[in-house]
């Protein structure tokens, strides 16, 4: 087991390093110069020499690998460097934006959980009924509905419309609802037809028709057998949500005005503020990879054949 | 004459299309009496064992007819109230031992869990009865194969975990569907073996085979079944020396084809 973990850990560093790679190249093919950003901004009509300076000053001068091997011993140091938009460290910048990320994620999985486990066994159990295509037509809504649209829905319909919840009004666990249920609803849709799916197949299985001829009730053949049976792809696929809910935090954060490391990083590539971007895209790499890891160790853990299969029993 | 288990006119319908898959099937088991089955693939030997502990999917089959366990029609009864029969006083062995049990739960949880549906028994006590019953079963080392998930333990092993839990709340009739075809001969061996002592102690037996080597060491009477019906019933006797249907001629004389191929 240990064995295992430590090779997944270092192919996930490669993965974080390869990730980070593109991110410097793409910065550096894109047809904004950062430099010249800067000094726009801070600066009323910069000479170039006035660029050249900050250039200078801040490495872009130097070639790519060399900025990107100055970069990493920074961050093996514990430091991003410095943002030029805010002008505080980075790191200082983006250890106060994740918190409010982490809430909103944090509730939003803890609808996706609350809503997918029961309505998925529900509809399985009831192929085919009432219940089983009205959930169909709502999750073909919930998958596709933009998550601006979803959001603005929401928000004019339960704070505008039928002032619940108030729009701005960062901080309370009142102002996460909004936000978290368009993060999970979308979520909790695609999880619900892949758990639906699952506990299906799973029902066809001989050890299910086994437990009938043993006399075990309906009830506790799908919840101990069919729904622990079902749980491993669920556990890979909500934990790569997981990921995906933290990178793809920006629009939900706009529409609902909220400090998060999402619209953090927005702000930071309509600035072209290089170092506050790196930051963001090693901060969301390093969750992404962890929750991919987690999701095999949990996997691992509640799964008896895939432990032996890794080379222990 | 005392019949345990009497099937009357067993209908199964595939409900899409209306279309009879099995066809009036009707026998009776004796006490201590061992009943064969035999049939070319898609015969529909494993609906009828299916149909008769109401395994089918009520979505897709239709099942008519009765199945009386001791004069009890099972087959009509609710669910609720015939679930207290089925793996009690009729119960299972199934073809794959490998993929019968639940691979996320321990051997030992499959017997607790199948006690505690038909007793009152306690957790503990029933671990207790679980591992009493695999040592009758001569397995060495129950204590771990009771802790061991089903993945690591080999088809014959389990089979007799299987039997273990189909004898374990004295059922009255045992229906064994292909229980032999998974297993190598010395475990083969192993499974007759228990047939024969599941007979001798009054236990009506229903062996579904494609073997006519199993059939002959333990059956008393056989069915051959065709396209869902019946075509021929006898004693083990009439049926190998004497058969009447071309059909059943086939099916013995493709076994010795088998042998021979095998022996070559
Ligand atoms: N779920 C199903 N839907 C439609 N037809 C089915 C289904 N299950 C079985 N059948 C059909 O019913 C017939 C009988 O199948 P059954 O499994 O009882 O045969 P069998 O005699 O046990 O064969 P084998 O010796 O291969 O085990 C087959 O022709 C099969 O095509
Ligand atoms: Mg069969």
């Amino acid at each position: 087991m240990l064995g295992y973990i430590s090779n997944r850990i270092m192919g996930l560093i490669i993965v974080l390093i390869g990730v980070t790679v593109l991110a410097f190249i793409f910065s550096n093919i894109s047809s904004v110069d950062p430099a010249e950003a800067f000094a726009r901004r801070n600066i009323l009509n910069p000479t170039p020499e006035q660029i050249e300076e900050i250039r200078e000053e801040m490495g872009l001068n130097l070639p790519v690998y060399r900025q990107y091997f100055n970069w990493l011993q920074g961050v093996l140091r514990g430091e991003l460097g410095t943002s030029l938009l805010t002008r505080n460290p980075v790191r200082v910048d983006l250890a106060e934006k994740i918190p409010a990320t982490l809430s909103i994620v944090g509730l939003a999985s803890f609808w996706i959980i609350i809503i997918t486990v029961p309505l998925s066994v529900l509809s399985a159990v009831n192929k085919d009924s009432f219940f089983d295509h009205t959930l169909r037509i709502v999750t073909t809504f919930g998958i596709s509905i933009p998550n601006f649209w979803l959001g603005f829905i929401l928000l004019v319909a339960f704070a505008i419309m039928l002032p619940i919840f108030s729009v701005v009004d960062y901080g309370s666990l009142k102002s996460l609802i909004l936000p978290s249920l368009t993060i999970a609803i979308p979520m909790a849709s695609s999880s619900i037809r892949l758990l639906r799916a699952t506990i299906l197949e799973n029902m066809k299985k001989d050890f299910v028709t086994y437990a009938k001829a043993r006399g075990i009730s309906k009830n506790k053949i799908i919840w101990q057998h069919v729904l622990k049976n079902s749980l491993p792809p669920m556990i890979t696929v909500f934990c790569q949500y997981l990921g995906y809910m933290i990178a793809g935090s920006a629009i939900v954060e706009a529409v609902f005005s909220w400090p998060g490391i999402g619209s953090h990083l927005v702000s930071a590539i309509i600035a072209r503020d290089l170092p506050t971007i790196n930051g963001c895209l090693l901060i969301i790499a390093v969750i992404f990879v962890f929750f991919n890891l987690l999701a095999d160790i949990l996997n691992s853990a509640i799964n008896p054949k895939m432990l032996s299969e890794a080379g222990e029993v | 004459m005392d019949n345990i288990l009497e099937v009357r006119d067993l209908n199964i319908s595939l409900l899409e299309n209306n279309s009879t898959i099995v066809k009036d099937v009707s026998f009776d088991v004796g006490r201590g009496k061992v009943l064969g089955i035999i049939g070319e693939s898609g015969s529909g030997k494993t609906l009828t064992c299916k149909a008769m502990l109401k395994l089918l999917n009520e979505k897709v089959f239709g099942v008519r007819g009765k199945v009386k366990l001791n004069g009890a029609d099972i087959l009509n009864m609710d669910d609720k109230q015939s679930r207290a029969f089925i793996g009690k006083d009729i119960s299972m062995i199934m073809q794959n031992p490998m993929t019968a049990f639940d691979p996320m739960m321990k051997v030992g949880n499959h017997i607790v869990e199948t006690l505690k549906a038909h007793t009152s028994l306690s957790k503990k006590q029933a671990y207790a009865v679980g591992m009493r019953v695999l040592e009758k079963m001569n397995l060495q080392r129950v204590a771990e194969i009771m802790n061991s998930y089903p993945h690591t333990l080999s088809g014959g092993m389990l089979q007799r975990v299987m039997i273990a839990i189909a004898l374990m709340l004295k059922p009255r009739v045992i229906v064994a569907d292909e229980a032999t075809t998974a297993l190598d001969v010395k475990n083969q061996a192993i499974i007759l073996d228990e047939f024969q002592k599941m007979r001798d102690s009054g236990i009506g037996l229903l062996v579904v085979t494609h073997d006519f080597g199993v059939i002959g060491k333990v059956a008393d009477e056989v069915l051959v079944m065709k396209g869902g019906e019946i075509i021929e019933r006898g004693t083990v006797h009439q049926i190998f020396y004497n058969p009447r249907t071309e059909y059943t001629k086939e099916l013995l004389e493709a076994r010795f084809l088998v042998d021979e191929v095998n022996y070559a």
